[in-house]
């Protein structure tokens, strides 16, 4: 086992053993509050908000990847093409609007909860899944396509069997980008009462209780490490099926 | 240019030539939008009160008819300039043209539809003005986005549309509007705000640059140092903001109650402190990581060229490595520069102030108008900055070319 | 038997290739030459339908080729380009097998063929089948680039280019093992290329572009001693002539009886290389050896000389 690996079991491990009995680090907290407040989050499951929380991450990030990917694909067809620059240009001024702008614009639009929150991912994480499916379908080698119609594949296996295999490792990093930009936008959805671990700093951050804060921000912090991590080495490992070398990725 | 005629350019065939007289499909999206926003949304949205629920106004009811009629023409023929028209400077034209109708009809709107004499009355606008805003933006936009404008060309557009907005809301035009009497009643409250969110942003950005550029430089040098150094910022930019500022306010705490001077200075668990630190840290990794990817992209041959005129170490830093790798840590400073605008406004939270304070307090307080007042200049501000570094690192880049 | 009849492509105003006819030999191999952006790119994607002729047609067999689907046309057209275009994502075996899979055979069958493949070209399908083509050298990702246009047994190849990104010592290696390889297999080819030494080296045909027009199609010796016009003769190099035309020939052609001193040259050789012998040796003769080693003749400079000269 290399060092890296020790170091991520740890921190997974850590990870899981808080989140289930947050008790059990009462002590570490302790020190950090005044006069009989509570030291470990007592308004609500950890593990339950943990979970809530990926949930929302995930299931924006699916639909965002759906959508950025199809996109991605049709701007790129000779059909699309007129839409291309100016698709190019709208990634660009998008990435300028914070997160927290499209999370408070959508407040108004549908209302408190979960939805806003939703909206915000959504559109937020579209932004860089689109721009690296562009990027990756854009530098497929020309040549290999001209090769591939040449030998008679027609548009749609000219797709699927050369141009999303050798545009999926530049795809899987935008949707790592697109995950972690969520996981903290999602922690600032608890601002407009979306269920998810921003909930335990909201709370610290109200109740004046800075141990709350620090649990909560450790969560959060460790949990956005890992996953990036993790999907890291999916990457890694797929530029590697791909039989390329890994640092060719970035 | 699309790929695929790229693709088969560098094959040796040239695409064939577009026919003179067609749709553009683009132009196609963008006047269906035009007609639904001037026919089946509601123009502005008026409310007896600032939190009383809105009343939509179509264009027929929100303008005098004469002024109403204006729009829809205008709108009408940049919809048809959409469809038909393929010059870019055409499209670009009647874009602006579009748009210097449109943005003052709003403050007119908003005086006609607020009862004189009524100071409890908001005007805002609704989905058809938003929508009309949005197609004229998309037409010069991709206009924009054709034309290819070199540096100079995205600084002058960016100072015209500066200079366009100033006008607007300095004539007094738009001062009907609910969102500039959000404005009016805490002029005082916003220019401190802005000040202390520009006073994050680019304080942490020039401590980021002080500390991160020598820092980038000994890391080029020591291949130890920069794999220690890049992986560790890496980690600090997956951590999300909020979660920072938290991890920070416990030791700032714990540093303000038991140094005196510290307090003195103005460190303290909660506010500014800690978010200027967490936005300094945000801002290392892209200055860090630019610089040492700039010197690693200096020509090896300029370098020992360099060296064989006899130059020393520092001689062929200063004269040589560092203006090479300059565009590059430029482009460093631009990514620093638009995260740290959106990121300030999360200091909002934790008492650090900036443009967010608006933005948390609308959201508490159900008032959209507070929301944009926070969220608007932010997204300008970013928006600006962007255009014109990225302006600044062409300039740079061009120098070397 | 491939027929070209009146080809001709336009892209608006400019017509990039202009009433194209000629016709390849089953069996044979013809080489379409000229300077860059005469059109002979553009004339052998119009074979394949890359490019849609604006007027014309083609008859393999004498089958149009407008009555066949695009694709299946193109499976049964091996195509091979400058820089190969070999999937970056899928392993040697995986790019030798495209064309086979995408028509359904089964996958032994496609295992079996694409081991003869790689035996043919001489990649030992244990330590080849695997690799990707990053890890391959020029000239092995070239063998993998013809195999791979070769999988389905097309009956016609077309190549643009094939050798024009290998190093000079591959190139001619790489040159011989296709001449190899088609008289083995009896695939007809059509090679696009600008090197004039490769069109005489390979072709048993050369067809002559330039700006757009089909200015002689003729066999090599044809094209030295009768060149169409200024244009040919210039091309095919005033100075080089003579050296070319003995180049054609063997030296069987110019057996004469007799016997010489020396260490004896084959028959199968060109001239060229047996007159290099002759000067480098410096004897006027050498004895001229068969297939199997015994002496038939002699070769004498005089006798390669009138080789190098029209109507010999």
């Amino acid at each position: 086992m290399t060092l890296p690996s020790v170091v991520r079991l740890l921190g997974l491990l850590l990870l899981v053993a808080f989140i289930t009995m947050p008790q059990a680090f009462a002590f570490i907290f302790e020190p950090l509050i005044t006069r009989g407040a509570p030291a470990i989050y007592n308004q609500g499951s950890l593990l339950a908000l943990t979970l809530q929380h990926l949930r929302t991450v995930f299931l924006a990030t699916l639909a965002s990847t759906a959508l950025a990917v199809s996109l991605g694909i049709f701007v790129t067809r000779p059909s699309g093409a007129e839409f291309l620059p100016l698709s190019r240009s709208l990634v660009n001024i998008g990435q300028t609007f914070p997160p927290i702008a499209v999370l408070a614009i959508a407040v108004p639009l549908v209302g408190f909860g979960e939805k806003p929150t939703f909206i915000a991912l959504f559109l937020y994480g579209l932004l860089p899944i689109f721009e690296n499916t562009l990027t990756g379908l854009t530098q497929v080698p020309a040549q290999a396509i001209e090769a591939a119609r040449g030998m008679g594949m027609n548009a749609w296996q000219r797709l699927s069997q050369v141009e999303l295999p050798l545009a999926f490792p530049v795809i899987l990093a935008g949707i790592r980008l697109s995950v972690i930009i969520s996981l903290g936008t999602a922690t600032i959805g608890s601002t407009v009462a979306a269920k998810g671990l921003g909930e335990v700093i909201i709370a610290g951050l109200q109740s004046n209780n800075i141990a709350f804060v620090l649990q909560g921000g450790l969560v959060v912090a460790l949990l956005a490490v890992l996953i990036h991590d993790g999907l890291g080495l999916v990457e890694r490992a797929a530029a590697r099926r791909l039989g390329r070398a890994p640092d060719e990725v970035s | 240019m699309s790929s695929a005629t790229s693709r088969t350019s560098t094959l040796g065939v040239a695409p064939p030539p577009r026919p003179t007289l067609s749709f553009d499909h683009l132009g196609c999206v963008i006047a269906i939008i035009i007609g639904i926003a001037l026919f089946a949304a509601p123009f502005a949205t008026y409310r007896a009160t600032r939190i009383a629920s809105g009343e939509a106004r179509f264009l027929i009811e929100a303008l005098p008819i004469a002024m109403g009629t204006v729009i829809v023409v205008v709108s009408l023929g940049v919809a048809v300039v959409a469809v038909l028209v393929r010059d870019p400077f055409g499209r670009l034209g009647s874009a602006v043209i579009g748009l210097a109708v449109l943005l003052p009809a709003l403050g007119l709107s908003a005086g006609f539809l607020t009862p004189a004499d009524n100071t409890f009355a908001r005007v805002s606008p609704s989905l058809g003005f938003w929508l009309l805003t949005l197609s004229f933006s998309l037409l010069a936009i991709d206009a924009l986005a054709r034309l290819r404008l070199g540096p100079y060309g995205r600084l002058v557009a960016l100072a015209v549309g500066v200079s366009a907005l100033a006008l607007l809301l300095f004539s007094g035009i738009w001062d009907s509007l609910s969102i500039l009497k959000e404005y009016h009643t805490r002029a005082d409250t916003f220019w401190r705000e802005a000040r202390q969110h520009l006073l994050l942003a680019f304080g942490s950005m020039a401590a980021a640059c002080i500390i991160g550029i020598p820092l980038g430089i000994a890391a080029y040098r020591l291949k130890t140092l920069r794999t220690a150094l890049l992986q560790g910022l890496g980690i600090v930019q997956t951590i999300p903001s909020i979660a920072l500022f938290g991890l920070l306010m416990a030791p700032l705490g714990a540093i303000a109650a038991s140094v005196p001077l510290a307090a003195a200075l103005g460190i303290k668990g909660i506010g500014a402190a800690p978010a200027f630190i967490a936005l300094f840290l945000y801002a290392l990794f892209p200055i860090v990581a630019n610089t040492i990817a700039g010197l690693s992209q200096v020509p090896a041959a300029a370098v020992d060229a360099a060296r064989g005129m006899g130059m020393s170490a520092r001689q062929q830093l200063v004269e040589i490595e560092m203006p090479l790798a300059f565009p590059v840590i430029l482009a460093g400073i631009r990514i620093v520069l638009v995260q740290n605008l959106g990121l300030a406004t999360v200091a909002a939270l934790i008492g650090g102030g900036g443009f967010g304070t608006f933005v948390f307090q609308g959201i508490g307080q159900t008032a959209i108008d507070l929301v944009l007042l926070g969220a608007i200049p932010t997204v300008a501000l970013s928006f600006a900055s962007s255009i014109f570094l990225d302006a600044l690192v062409d300039l740079a880049k061009g120098a070397h070319a | 038997m491939i027929e070209i009849e009146h080809l001709t492509k336009r892209y608006g105003t400019t017509t990039v290739v202009d009433d194209v006819s000629f016709e390849v030999d089953e069996g044979s191999l013809t080489v379409v030459v000229g300077t860059s952006g005469a059109g002979k790119s553009t004339l052998l994607r119009m074979i394949n339908r890359l490019v849609e002729p604006s007027a014309g047609r083609v008859l393999i067999d004498g089958e149009d080729t407008r009555t066949i689907p695009e694709e299946e046309l193109r499976h049964r057209i091996g195509y091979v380009i400058q820089g190969y275009g070999l999937f970056p994502h899928r392993n040697v075996a995986a790019n030798i097998a495209t064309v086979p899979r995408l028509l359904g055979w089964d996958r032994k069958k496609i295992a079996q063929r694409v081991d003869e493949l790689l035996d043919l070209f001489q990649l030992d399908p244990a330590e080849f089948a695997q690799k990707f083509p990053h890890e391959l050298s020029g000239g092995q990702q070239q063998r993998v680039g013809v195999a791979r246009a070769l999988a389905a047994r097309p009956s016609l190849l077309l190549m643009d280019e094939p050798f024009g990104a290998l190093d000079a010592v591959i190139r001619a290696k790489a040159q011989d093992d296709l001449l190899a390889i088609q008289r083995r297999l009896g695939t007809t080819i059509v090679l696009v290329t600008h090197d004039m030494n490769e069109a005489f080296h390979l072709g048993d045909h050369i067809a002559v572009m330039d700006q757009a027009r089909l200015l002689q199609h003729a066999t090599p010796a044809e094209l030295l001693m009768h060149p169409a016009d200024d244009f040919v003769e210039r091309l095919v190099g005033t100075a080089e002539r003579p050296f070319r035309l003995i180049s054609l020939a063997t030296v069987q052609d110019a057996l004469e009886a007799g016997e010489a001193a020396g260490e004896p040259v084959a028959a199968s050789d060109n001239l060229h290389d047996a007159l290099a012998r002759l000067i480098w040796t410096g004897r006027e003769a050498l004895p001229v050896a068969d297939a199997k080693g015994a002496i038939v003749g002699r070769i004498s400079v005089g006798g390669i000389l009138q080789h190098g000269r029209p109507h010999p």
